[in-house]
C-alpha cells in the first residue's frame, strides 16, 4: 500500500489563483470557466501515484454555456427569493426535483473530464437509481420524521375520551419509534448513496465496486450522535463556568466581541432598521459570542468525525476489478485541525489564504488515500464515451450541490 | 534537441520511458533507442502551460508524450496559444503577481466600499415604489408572530401619536403621497427586558415599541425618531440592502465559491461584516434626513440627541437598568471611554457609534439656535 501524493505548492497555486481572480474581475465573472480549468489542471496534474498523474481535460469553451445558464438561474433565484418568498420557494422546489439529475450529470461530466495515467475515468450509474437515492428515499425519511408525528398529533386531538397519561404514553412510544426508524433509515440512505456513487465509477475498462452494510453506517451515525452530545455537554459546562466568571469580569478579547457583534447581526431582521442596537447586556453578549465560536468548533469536529469514519469504512470495502484495494488513513482530528485553521486563516486574510487552504485539504486527503502497489496500472484502456454537456455540472457548481459521500 | 519524458499508446495507461528528438521541423520519438514514431512538429498538439505541471503532447496517431521539461517545450513549439502563454508569463513573474495582488485588493476594497452601495442605490431608486412594498409584504406578519406582542399602551395614547404623525410629521415629507406610511404600536420583549426601539419596513409601516414610547419625554423626541425611520423608507434602504447582499453573494460565490464548505462559512462571515458596514452608512443617511427636516420644520434637533442618549443609557450593561437614573454621571463617563475602546467594534456594528450620532444632532441643534435652516455645511 502506498499513498497518493501532492507535488504542487501553495505558493505556486497562489500565483495561478490570484491571476484567475484578477481576470475574473476584469471580465466581470465571464472568465470563470477558464479560471476553473487552470485551477483544476494545476491541482489534478500535481496529484500523483507511482510516477503517474491525474489530468483535467475540460476546456473553458466546454464549460462556458453551462456556466452562463447556471449563473442566470442562480441570479434569477436570488432575485425571486428576495422579492417574493413564495415564487422563491417554488423555484427551490423545482431545484430539488432536479437535484438527482444535477448530481448524475455532475458525476458523469467530472469523471469523464478526468484521466489517470492517460486513461479516462467514467461514471456508469443511471438516472433512475439517482432519483431513488437522492430524492425519493430522502422524501420517505422526511415522511418518517415529520408526517408520522404530525398525523399522530392530529388523531390524538380528534379523540375526545382519552386520559393525559395515555397521551403521554403514546407520545413517548411514538418518539422512540420515530427516532429509531429515522436513524435506521438515514443509515440505510447513506449506504445506498455511497454504493450508488462508488459502484458507478469506472477506470478505463476497470469497474469499481463496493459492498456496504447498513449496520456499519448505523454504528458510525450513533457514535457521531454520541460525540455531538458529549461535546455539547462540555460546551455547556464551559459556558456555565464563563457565565459565572463574566458576572465579575467584563473584559474580553476582541475576537469574541466581534463574533458577538456578528451573532447579534444575524438575529436582526434584515428588513428592519432600528435606530439603536438591540439591548443585549454585556455578559449576555459575551455568552452569545462564545456560543457562536463553539458552534463552529463543535460542528467542525463532529462533521470531521462523521466524514472520516464513513470514508474509512467505504474505502476499506471498495475494490477496483476485485483485485485493487484502497485504504483511508484520514484521522478525524487531523481533518478537524486543518479545517479549523483554514477557516481562521481565510477569515483573517480576508480570503487571500484560500489557495493555501485548498492545497492543505487536498494534500491531507491524498496522503491519506492508500492504494495497492502490486497493481498493474499499465493494462487499462480508455472506453468510448459520448460527449456530454457541462450544464448539470455547472448548475451543481453554482448552487453548491454536495453529493456528500465524503470521497 | 532531445527531450526526456514518458510515452503512452493511444487511450492506454501503459507507460514507457521515451525521448523526443527534434531536428528542425521534424521529430522522432524513441524508446530504448528504437525509433517508434516520426513526423512533423506541426502535427503535434501541445497542452497549455500551467505552473510546472507535465505537458502532454498528442501525436498524430493519438499517442501521448508527457514531459515536465516545460522550458524546452516552450522553446520548441513557441507560443502556440498566445493568451495562455501571456497568462503563464504573468503567473510566473513575482512583479506581475504582486501587481495582480495589489490591483485585486484595491479593486475589492473599492468594489465593496463604493461600487456595491452605488449600484444598490441606483437600482433601488430606479425600481418602482411597488418593489419596495413587495419585499416587505409578509414582514410585519412575521415579526408579529415571532417577536412582537400586542401593545399595552392606552388606545388614547396610540391615537394621539398616530394623529400627530398624520397631521404634523407626514406633511414634512413631500413624497408622502407615494408611500403609504402607517404607524403600529407593539410590545417587544427579549427575556425579561422590554426593548425600546423603532423600526421601519420598506412598505412604509413604522413600528414603535411600548418601551420606546414610555422612554420618550416629549412629542418632538418621538417625531425625530419617526423622521429617522421615514428616512429609511424614503431612501429605500431595505431595497438597497437586498440588492447589495445579492451583489456580495454573487461576487463571493465567484471567487471562493467552489472551495470547501468551510470557506463558505468564512465567506458568509465576511459578507455579514460588509453588509453591516452598509447599514451603518444607511443610519447616518437617515439621521441627516431627519435632522434636515427638523430644521426646516422649526423643531430643535436636540430632541433627537436626547432620545438617543437616553436609549443608549438604557442599554448600558449595568444590570439594574430597569429605570434610567438621570444622575448616573459616573456611568455615562464610563460609556464614553468604552466607545473609544470599541472603535473596531463600531465599524462592525450596524449603527455608528451612538456618541457620534448624538454629536451630530447637537451640531444641528446649534444651527437651529442660530436660526439656520441648512446645517449640511457641518458635514464633511
Amino acid at each position: 500500500m502506498r499513498p497518493l501524493e501532492f507535488e504542487g505548492s501553495g505558493a505556486e497555486y497562489f500565483k495561478i489563483w490570484i491571476v484567475n481572480v484578477l481576470l475574473l474581475i476584469c471580465t466581470m465573472g465571464l472568465y470563470y470557466p477558464w479560471a476553473k480549468v487552470r485551477k483544476q489542471r494545476y491541482l489534478y496534474a500535481n496529484s500523483t501515484f507511482d510516477g503517474r498523474n491525474f489530468e483535467y481535460h475540460a476546456t473553458g469553451k466546454q464549460l462556458f454555456f453551462g456556466y452562463l445558464i447556471a449563473m442566470t438561474c442562480f441570479i434569477i433565484f436570488l432575485i425571486l427569493q428576495n422579492i417574493s418568498p413564495l415564487s422563491g420557494s417554488i423555484v427551490l422546489l423545482l431545484f430539488f426535483l432536479a437535484t438527482p439529475w444535477i448530481i448524475w450529470r455532475s458525476l458523469q461530466f467530472s469523471t469523464r473530464m478526468t484521466s489517470f495515467s492517460n486513461v479516462r475515468l467514467a461514471f456508469n450509474g443511471s438516472l433512475g437509481p439517482a432519483y431513488l437515492n437522492f430524492l425519493l428515499l430522502p422524501f420517505v425519511l422526511l415522511l418518517i420524521v415529520y408526517v408520522i408525528p404530525a398525523s399522530a398529533a392530529v388523531t390524538l386531538t380528534m379523540m375526545d375520551d382519552i386520559s393525559a397519561a395515555m397521551i403521554g404514553g403514546v407520545v413517548a412510544v411514538l418518539a422512540l419509534v420515530v427516532s429509531i426508524l429515522g436513524i435506521y433509515f438515514y443509515a440505510y440512505l447513506r449506504k445506498r448513496n455511497t454504493s450508488y456513487v462508488i459502484n458507478g465509477y469506472r477506470y478505463g475498462q476497470g469497474v469499481f465496486s463496493v459492498d456496504l452494510e447498513t449496520k456499519q453506517y448505523l454504528k458510525i451515525i450513533l457514535k457521531t450522535f454520541g460525540l455531538a452530545i458529549l461535546s455539547m455537554i462540555v460546551v455547556f459546562a464551559i459556558l456555565a463556568a464563563v457565565g459565572s466568571a463574566v458576572g465579575v469580569e467584563d473584559e474580553f478579547s476582541a475576537m469574541q466581541e466581534s463574533m458577538q457583534e456578528s451573532a447579534k447581526e444575524s438575529i436582526e431582521d434584515p428588513d428592519a432598521a432600528p435606530p439603536g442596537p438591540p439591548p443585549i447586556s454585556g455578559s449576555f453578549a459575551i455568552l452569545i459570542g462564545l456560543v457562536y465560536f463553539f458552534i463552529i468548533l463543535v460542528s467542525l469536529i463532529v462533521s470531521a468525525y462523521s466524514l472520516t469514519r464513513q470514508r474509512t469504512y467505504s474505502f476499506a470495502n471498495a475494490k477496483l476489478d476485485q483485485n485493487v484495494s484502497f485504504v483511508s488513513t484520514l484521522k478525524a482530528r487531523s481533518l478537524a485541525f486543518v479545517m479549523a485553521t483554514n477557516f481562521f486563516a481565510i477569515v483573517l486574510t480576508l480570503g487571500l489564504a484560500t489557495p493555501w487552504a485548498t492545497v492543505r485539504v487536498l494534500r491531507l486527503m491524498l496522503n491519506n488515500t492508500l492504494i495497492d502497489t502490486d497493481v498493474d496500472i499499465d493494462r487499462y484502456i480508455s472506453q468510448q464515451q459520448s460527449e456530454q454537456s457541462s450544464l448539470g455540472e455547472q448548475i451543481g457548481d453554482a448552487f453548491d450541490v454536495d453529493i456528500g459521500i465524503g470521497l | 534537441m532531445i527531450i526526456h519524458g514518458k510515452w503512452y499508446p493511444p487511450e492506454s495507461s501503459a507507460q514507457s520511458v521515451a525521448t523526443l528528438s527534434i531536428t528542425g521541423d521534424d521529430y522522432s520519438l524513441e524508446i530504448e533507442n528504437q525509433r517508434l514514431r516520426a513526423g512533423r512538429l506541426e502535427d503535434i498538439s501541445v497542452s497549455d502551460r500551467v505552473g510546472n505541471i507535465e505537458r502532454k503532447l498528442v501525436l498524430s496517431d493519438g499517442s501521448v508524450f508527457a514531459t515536465d521539461n516545460n522550458d524546452d517545450i516552450d522553446k520548441t513549439f513557441g507560443d502556440r496559444n498566445i493568451i495562455a502563454s501571456i497568462i503563464h508569463t504573468v503567473e510566473s513573474h513575482t512583479g506581475w503577481v504582486v501587481t495582480a495582488l495589489v490591483f485585486t485588493l484595491l479593486f475589492s476594497f473599492s468594489f465593496f466600499k463604493w461600487g456595491v452601495p452605488w449600484v444598490g442605490t441606483t437600482i433601488a431608486h430606479a425600481l418602482p415604489q411597488k418593489t419596495n412594498e413587495l419585499i416587505a409584504t409578509h414582514t410585519l406578519d412575521f415579526l408579529d408572530k415571532s417577536m412582537f406582542k400586542e401593545s399595552e399602551l392606552s388606545v388614547e395614547r396610540q391615537a394621539a401619536i398616530s394623529n400627530h404623525f398624520q397631521s404634523t410629521v407626514l406633511p414634512l415629507e413631500s413624497l408622502q403621497q407615494d408611500i403609504p406610511f402607517k404607524l403600529h404600536f407593539r410590545k417587544w420583549q427579549v427575556g425579561k427586558e422590554s426593548v425600546s426601539n423603532a423600526l421601519a419596513l420598506p412598505s412604509g409601516d413604522i413600528i414603535l415599541t411600548d418601551a420606546f414610547v414610555e422612554l420618550s419625554k416629549n412629542q418632538t423626541e418621538i417625531d425625530s425618531v419617526l423622521l429617522h425611520e421615514m428616512g429609511h423608507v424614503v431612501k429605500r434602504h431595505g431595497l438597497e440592502m437586498v440588492i447589495e447582499s445579492m451583489l456580495v453573494t454573487t461576487a463571493v460565490v465567484l471567487v471562493v465559491g467552489d472551495a470547501s464548505g468551510i470557506t463558505d462559512l468564512g465567506a458568509g462571515l465576511g459578507a455579514l461584516l460588509v453588509s453591516a458596514n452598509y447599514s451603518q452608512s444607511n443610519e447616518t443617511e437617515s439621521d441627516i434626513y431627519a435632522l434636515d427636516l427638523m430644521l426646516k420644520a422649526n423643531m430643535d434637533p436636540i430632541a433627537f440627541a436626547n432620545i438617543l442618549s437616553r436609549m443608549m443609557e438604557r442599554e448600558a450593561p449595568s444590570g439594574d437598568s430597569e429605570v434610567v437614573d438621570e444622575s448616573k454621571e459616573a456611568d455615562s463617563n464610563d460609556e464614553n471611554k468604552d466607545d473609544n475602546d470599541k472603535s473596531l467594534l463600531d465599524y462592525l456594528s450596524s449603527h455608528p457609534a451612538t456618541a457620534e450620532r448624538i454629536a451630530r444632532a447637537q451640531r444641528y441643534s446649534q444651527c437651529f439656535r442660530q436660526q439656520q435652516t441648512d446645517c449640511s455645511m457641518s458635514e464633511r
